[in-house]
């Protein structure tokens, strides 16, 4: 058993949609049957051996080669197996994902791991806006799983997010957080306006103070808060430096808000030793 | 062309044609009679023998078009995300269960074997945008009823104790303005009284503005609407939708118009009691035997069906009453342009639950004690109820004693135990069903040419093979035809046809009411007067429907 490799043979004119191609979907085919799987791009479908060369037959661990921005879905709903995307990838990736592992060499486009209930998801590059949201006019966002993203992110990250972890070693747009109902979203780097605009409930945990809290955030002042060197313990099997950060998050400063709803959520920035 | 259906049983009410077998002929779609066609040989020919012959049918109560309809669509992604339709033969793609885009709705309206569906909510204001939205729904003639009663200049022109004739010319101007068919109350004075802070307006409460009570509205509407000629009544969303109790209301409603002639719609959601020990219960009996007392009464049901589905109505104070059953939890109520309201709830109706089984049971029930066939018509209010597509479903809960009885036994027990829907033998028969779904939805619409298999009439003709499963029957017709032509074959649609637009001019003097209204639009609205005035060209330039104005009582 070798890993099954699909590499795509050109850049795609159109957007395809390769939600069908999953480890779940694939594991008991043959590279016969994969390549008949139809896959819409633009207005027509396409066969997969169309699209990408077929190697291997391990589909519980696959790599997707030479991927660009124009995959869309990229093992939206799957619940085991790892994906590999060597490349970038597009919209929505791991959509609605129920487990197993998906790494991104490159950066993706937007809704990447919305509404994700499980498994990780590892972006080395950037993630575009909406990351670990809801669909639009969803109410619920990621419900659970955890997202590592290397590099920096767009707006409205973890809006209406449920459960479930967002860290992110670079930048974020703005809207971090907003509406969110639980979760925690941890960042490294900067933060874009309006941190945690409409949160309910919820934990923004910043490594560096943001350009701005807004007027309807209350600053609690500084603490030493037992539950986080718990949760960075939690993270502790992953490949983030969030796990070894308990000294640096030891005392932190709380913001409660956001007090024009529920107002139970908070914003807790590294307040050094 | 001549085209003749050979050898099918006819069911055509209006000519109390009931499973007769004939042949029906069809020329450039117009039914002929017999005598104009014997003699020719027909180009095409339809082996109907066997099958069952009925006019197309038409829905009377649907909420296809406007602002509502599109606020659904924006607050329910998923219902279109869910239900993808693809492109398949002439039908272009299209999307949602509940609340569907405007192609797929008249594709599976003819599917059915429907060739017409009357929205009845056209807020004259936003009328224009409603009849862009029902031109664009294909296969089906449309109409609609403007909707009168909470807008500022009526309820100045009664609360300053304005004459009859001046509301007579205030309604016609609007029947003609907006384009309609007919005219349309939605909680009478309660969709303003809303907004100044009132949370229900009972029948005989005065609304604490106007100091106008619903009572008056109903009597100055139904009469204006009597006394112009419009063949269809006025058409009543009453007082208290939903609220246990509201059946003395309603009743109250029934006796209180003085003999008019009045259409209840989703009377369903205005029966209920409040007996039993959680003081919800039916008050179907009383009701159907109001409707059966009072002939100058018709009623479209509103029966509710089990599923998720969108409830869209005008009637902003019951949607916000009831916006905390949301589901999914998220919902809309707004005002439109200060003339009405509007509120958009989602809805879930489950047959577990003891209300929602009991509503269930009481639409039925209603169905069924209701002796009058003409009088009484198949809707689901859709969306509010169920979407239109559940009403094959709703016909064999009718036809069919044994399969309503097994349904029945599955939900909510309680419920199940207060209803007298398992002692309630009757069981519809085609005619009847042909009476309540074609002939008698055209008549009390006053559609001359709608509805009926007479000579003269439109060749909107629907095939169906007869079937024990009657749900299986209804689903799928043999051959659909839209003014002679076949656009439906087993169920699918093989040919996109665009419907009319039906309406009325009742006669009215226009200087005298114009006079007035001008002022009062340069004052206080967002457009002139000759803008609100939707002109014949707009709906028709676009080479896809025509204007069928229908004679009112009294005109040639």
């Amino acid at each position: 058993m070798t890993m099954l490799i699909l590499t795509l043979r050109s850049e795609p004119q159109q957007r395809i949609d390769v939600a069908p191609l999953t480890p779940d979907g694939l594991l008991d085919k043959s590279a016969g049957e994969i390549g008949d799987i139809l896959l819409q791009t633009g207005n027509r479908q396409v066969r997969t051996g169309e699209l990408f060369d077929i190697e291997g037959n391990d589909a519980s661990h696959m790599v997707l080669r030479g991927a660009t921005g124009k995959l869309d879905f990229i093992g939206r709903g799957m619940a085991q197996g790892m994906i590999d995307v060597e490349g970038d990838a597009g919209s929505y990736l791991g959509m609605q994902m129920k487990g197993g592992h998906l790494v991104v060499r490159g950066s993706i486009g937007a809704y990447g791991a919305c509404e994700l209930k499980n498994g990780t998801v590892i972006i080395q590059g950037n993630a575009g806006d909406f990351l670990g949201a809801s669909l639009p006019g969803n109410k619920k966002g990621m419900a659970g799983g955890t997202v590592i993203v290397r590099g920096n992110v767009g707006d409205r990250a973890g809006d209406h997010m449920r459960r479930g972890a967002l860290l992110i070693e670079g930048n974020t747009g703005a809207y971090l957080g907003s509406r969110m109902t639980a979760g925690t979203i941890a960042v490294l780097g900067k933060t874009g306006r309006y941190p945690g605009y409409a949160m309910g409930r919820g934990t923004l945990l910043l490594a560096q103070a943001p350009a701005e809290i807004l007027p309807t955030f209350n600053d609690c002042g500084t603490h030493t808060l037992g539950f986080i060197p718990l949760l960075l313990k939690g993270f502790g099997g992953l490949d983030t430096p969030f796990s070894n950060m308990s000294e640096s998050l030891r005392r932190v400063r709380r913001y409660a808000g956001d007090m024009s709803g529920l107002g139970k959520g908070e914003i807790l920035v590294a307040a050094g030793t | 062309m001549l085209t003749k259906l050979t050898g099918g049983k006819v069911y055509d009410p209006a000519h109390g044609i009931n499973g007769e077998v004939r042949d029906i002929y069809v020329r450039d779609g117009r039914i002929v009679a017999h005598h104009q066609a014997d003699g020719v040989r027909p180009d095409q020919e339809f082996d109907c023998r066997g099958k069952v012959i009925m006019a197309g049918a038409i829905d009377m109560h649907t909420h296809i078009g406007g602002g509502k309809v599109t606020i659904a669509r924006n607050l329910l992604p998923e219902d279109h995300r869910n239900d993808p339709v693809a492109r398949s033969g002439p039908m272009r793609a299209g999307t949602g269960f509940a609340a569907p885009s405007t192609l797929t709705a008249g594709y599976r309206y003819a599917e059915m074997g429907y060739t017409a569906g009357f929205e009845p909510a056209v807020l004259p204001i936003n009328a224009r945008q409603a009849h862009m939205e029902m031109a664009d729904t294909p296969m089906l003639d449309v109409g609609g009823y403007a909707m009168l009663g909470s807008d500022d200049f009526f309820l100045r022109l009664i609360a300053s104790g304005a004459e009859q004739e001046i509301i007579n010319d205030y309604v016609a101007w609007t029947i003609h303005s907006s384009q309609c068919i007919g005219i349309k109350v939605v909680n009478p004075g309660g969709i303003s009284a809303f907004k100044f802070n009132q949370r229900k307006l009972d029948l005989d409460e005065d609304h604490c503005y106007y100091q106008v009570t619903p009572r008056k509205i109903l009597q100055s509407l139904a009469r204006a609407v009597h006394e112009l000629g419009v063949p269809h009544p006025l058409h009543v969303h009453g007082c208290n939708l939903g609220v246990p109790g509201n059946l003395d209301t309603t009743l109250n409603t029934i006796t209180g118009i003085e003999g008019l002639p009045m259409h209840l719609t989703h009377i369903q959601f205005h029966s209920y009691g409040t007996e039993g020990d959680r003081k919800f219960s039916s008050g179907a009996a009383q009701i159907a035997e109001a409707i059966n007392r009072n002939p100058n009464i018709t009623a479209d049901v509103g029966q509710i069906l089990f599923g998720q589905t969108v409830t869209a109505s005008g009637d902003s104070m019951m949607q916000f009453a009831n916006h905390a059953h949301a589901h999914p939890h998220k919902w809309v109520c707004m005002d439109i342009e200060c003339d009405a309201g509007c509120g958009v709830v989602p809805f879930k109706y489950k047959d577990q639950n003891f209300v929602n089984a009991l509503q269930w049971c009481i639409g039925l029930e209603i169905f069924l004690l209701v002796e009058d066939p003409w009088r009484i018509f198949l809707t689901t209010d859709h969306p509010n109820g169920a979407p239109f597509t559940t009403y094959p479903h709703l016909i064999r809960l009718l036809m069919d004693k044994s399969f309503r009885n097994d349904v029945l036994s599955t939900i909510n027990a309680d419920s199940a135990a207060l209803s007298t829907l398992a002692s309630i033998g009757r069981e519809y028969s085609l005619y009847e069903i042909a009476i309540m779904t074609r002939a008698g939805a055209a008549r009390i619409l006053g559609l001359h040419d709608r509805g009926h298999l007479g000579a003269g009439a439109a060749a909107d003709i629907t095939v169906y093979t007869e079937q024990d499963d009657k749900e299986a029957m209804f689903t799928t017709p043999d051959y659909v035809f839209k003014d002679g032509e076949l656009v439906v074959k087993n169920g699918e649609v093989i040919k996109v046809v665009w419907g009319n637009l039906h309406t009325i001019r009742p006669e009215f003097d226009r200087a005298s009411i114009e006079s007035r209204l001008k002022p009062y639009f340069d004052r206080y609205h967002t457009l002139k007067m000759d803008n609100f005035i939707i002109r014949d060209w707009e709906i028709e330039d676009d080479g896809r429907s025509k204007i069928m104005v229908h004679p009112c009582r009294g005109q040639a």
